[in-house]
């Protein structure tokens, strides 16, 4: 197979070099218009914040790898950029790693949840900008297949990896639907916003939001649909909230376990879920001892990260064995390609057609006719096959493979080929 | 017809040891392949439970009620059915292995003990009696899944306060779930008790001339019943909640323990047939 890849990810290059060859959807469409034909025929640009990579049959025979990578340091001005930054790939290895790309084991989190949709949404692009042909569509198929087989027959992408994920994760452990809770976020700050908007992403009831800054916590409660109350009354409303997150960069503890304690018993001990992801922490950590109160700080929520990065590591394995099941059924296809095999299965298909159709008009003809249809119908499928088979034999000689998957691709798709020789 | 009785007595244990595996196997692995199959199995198991239960009736002219290894399989039965009836309308399956080794080890004894006895008391043979014994095995059975909610929530409730995430804190449905199931086991586990102690208060006086109302088993299903009534009427009222209603929950399981085996094996009473 003529596929070839070059990749600049987070394994060969360092963030700053990843960023400066990034592309956007604008960029990848105008740069698949300055390569189209003159470097790949046919081929798909995948760019993510980790990741830049072009996969494609080359045009011409002489395309190198540097040429690749030159065409796309050139589109970007990407100063500083050395051929070791990239990983050069091709055949079956360029499929491979693109598998695994939309499995999400090459990821920097393994298992990442975002990059099947990454990989799915820049084939759609390369194909709206027709840059996508058999060989590509084929892999684009089967990249898909493995990555929904890898969702859905391991655990690869399974549990809570970043610390406020975590932090959702064990609160759905605690309560069975978050929209009939009622949360508090104390400081929207960066790790405020982001938790803020977790929980506002899962449906929490009733999200309310406080800040030093009173404005800067409205500001994110209208975003967020959410409401904001200044700081200094928080903890005459603690009582009301199910969960308390707090995020804020307060040098000294803020919450006291008396504070909690006092908010506990006016809420007549119903369970309250207090996360302290700030650092230093926000939170009297011995406020964990109080009936129903569960306070976890950021070191308890990274057991359950590391716990979760050492159960996806575990099902890589798995994850690979379906790569090479498809990768093999790709290769399989592509083998299938050959004009030899081809003329075959064309003439015994049009063969078992006649054949059929004698069988089941036989009784019209009497019995000194009945060799003479034979004979004629016999010679019409030769005369009708004469020509296809002398075209497929003029492929066998040329060398361009890839022309020569594309036209006999299409000459078993019209005559469904690929089906009659399944059933055979 | 005897033949067919002491082949499936004997396949019951094995039956729901494998049925027992395999939900144990289930909530062991991450994506099992035998989580969908699991309910199948628990199905079948049911099945010929059944089967057993009508065959066995059928044989010896009586309902399975007369000793306490044929009471030992019918709950056993009522356990793991209570169980299957909870897990079809509330889709929560991590919790199936907790509750079916309760009906296994009630299997695995009765199995090994129970005898046939065509010849029982007519007051034994009595529908109200069956009834009154069916609708109180059912209701401890309630209890049973209660009280094993019960702890399932303390197990977790202590791995999340101590911050260690183990199995109990991945497999296990939340606190809150795991609160309700045993609130509503013990509801129904509570009107079933009611409905067999109003049935043993009108009829057991008649039947029975030395009925007495200091009857160990009468005077302890009492204050099991009163235990849970206390208990479902604070929830209720939105008194108590979580570790309290659970921990009370418990505790009327084990009273009902100790008072079933105190009237059987200890005190002698009209209560006891056996």
């Amino acid at each position: 197979m003529n596929l070839v890849a070059i990749a600049i990810n987070h394994h060969t290059a360092p963030i700053n070099l990843r960023e400066a060859l990034h592309l956007s959807s604008d960029e990848i469409s105008k740069y698949i218009g300055k390569v189209k034909d003159s470097l790949f025929s046919e081929g798909l640009v995948v760019s993510t914040c980790n990741r830049t990579e072009i996969y494609g049959i080359p045009a011409k025979k002489d395309i190198t790898f540097k040429d690749i990578q030159d065409s796309l340091i050139e589109f970007k001005a990407g100063f500083g950029i050395q051929p070791e930054h990239f990983e050069n790939l091709q055949a079956a290895e360029a499929v491979r790693h693109l598998f695994s790309v939309i499995c999400g084991i090459d990821s920097l989190i393994i298992g990442d949840n975002q990059i099947y949709s990454q990989v799915k949404d820049s084939f759609i692009l390369a194909d709206n900008n027709h840059f996508t042909g058999t060989i590509m569509k084929r892999v684009y198929d089967l990249a898909l297949k493995t990555g929904k087989r890898a969702i859905s027959e391991t655990a690869i992408n399974e549990g809570a990896v970043t610390i406020s994920f975590a932090a959702v994760q064990l609160i759905e452990k605690i309560f069975s639907s978050l929209n009939k809770k009622s949360a508090l976020v104390i400081g929207t700050g960066e790790t405020g916003e982001i938790a803020a908007k977790h929980l506002s992403e899962r449906g929490i009831g009733k999200l309310t939001l406080t800040n030093r800054t009173f404005e800067k916590a409205e500001l994110l409660a209208d975003k967020l649909n959410a409401v904001a109350i200044p700081f200094p009354e928080f903890k005459n409303e603690l009582h009301k909230f199910d969960i308390v997150l707090s995020a804020t960069s307060a040098p000294e503890i803020i919450l006291t376990k008396d504070e909690l304690a006092a908010a506990m018993k006016k809420r007549n001990y119903a369970s309250m879920v207090v996360m302290d992801i700030a650092i230093p922490r926000d939170i009297d950590a011995g406020s964990r001892e109080i009936d129903y109160v569960f306070y976890h700080d950021i070191d308890n929520l990274n057991v359950i990260v590391d716990q979760n990065l050492k159960k996806r590591k575990d099902e890589i394995s798995k994850v690979q064995a379906i790569i090479e099941e498809e990768l093999k059924s790709l290769l399989d296809w592509y083998n299938s390609l050959e004009a030899g095999p081809t003329i075959k299965i064309l003439r015994d298909l049009f063969e078992s057609v006649r054949a059929e159709e004698v069988k089941s008009n036989i009784n019209r003809f009497s019995d000194s006719d009945r060799e003479k249809l034979d004979i004629v119908t016999k010679k019409i499928i030769n005369k009708l096959l004469h020509h296809p088979t002398v075209e497929l034999k003029k492929i066998l000689l040329e060398n361009d493979r890839d022309e020569t998957v594309q036209k006999i691709s299409l000459i078993r798709d019209l005559f469904g080929l690929n089906d009659s020789h399944k059933k055979e | 017809m005897k033949e067919y009785v002491d082949i499936i007595n004997i396949l019951l244990p094995v039956f729901y040891f494998i049925t027992f595996g395999v939900y144990a196997y289930d909530f062991m692995t991450e994506k099992s392949k035998l989580s969908d199959v699991k309910r199948l199995f628990l199905f079948l198991n049911l099945l010929m439970h059944a089967g057993y239960l009508v065959l066995r009736s059928l044989y010896l002219g009586h309902f399975p009620i007369t000793n306490v290894f044929e009471i030992f399989t019918v709950l056993a039965f009522s356990t793991a059915f209570s169980y299957f009836v909870l897990e079809l309308l509330t889709d929560v399956r991590g919790t199936g292995p907790f509750i079916i080794i309760i009906s296994l080890f009630f299997q695995i004894i009765s199995t090994l003990y129970i005898k046939d006895n065509p010849e029982v008391k007519e007051v034994l043979r009595n529908n109200l009696l069956g009834t009154h014994v069916f609708t109180a095995l059912l209701g401890y059975s309630g209890i049973t899944i209660s009280a094993i909610y019960g702890c399932l929530y303390l197990m977790l409730y202590k791995e999340i306060k101590q911050n260690t995430f183990g199995l109990i804190f991945n497999r296990l449905p939340n606190l809150e779930i795991l609160e309700q199931l045993s609130f509503y086991s013990a509801v129904i586990g509570f009107v079933l008790l009611s409905f067999a102690i109003a049935i043993g208060i009108i009829w057991l006086p008649k039947a029975f001339p030395s009925f007495s109302y200091g009857d160990p088993k009468l005077i302890g299903t009492s204050i099991v019943w009163l235990l849970y009534g206390i208990g479902i009427t604070s929830k209720i009222l939105g008194k108590w909640r979580g570790k309290k209603i659970i921990t009370l929950s418990i505790v009327g399981f084990l009273v009902a323990i100790f008072s079933t085996m105190v009237s059987n094996f200890l005190a002698k009473s009209f209560h006891s047939f056996y």
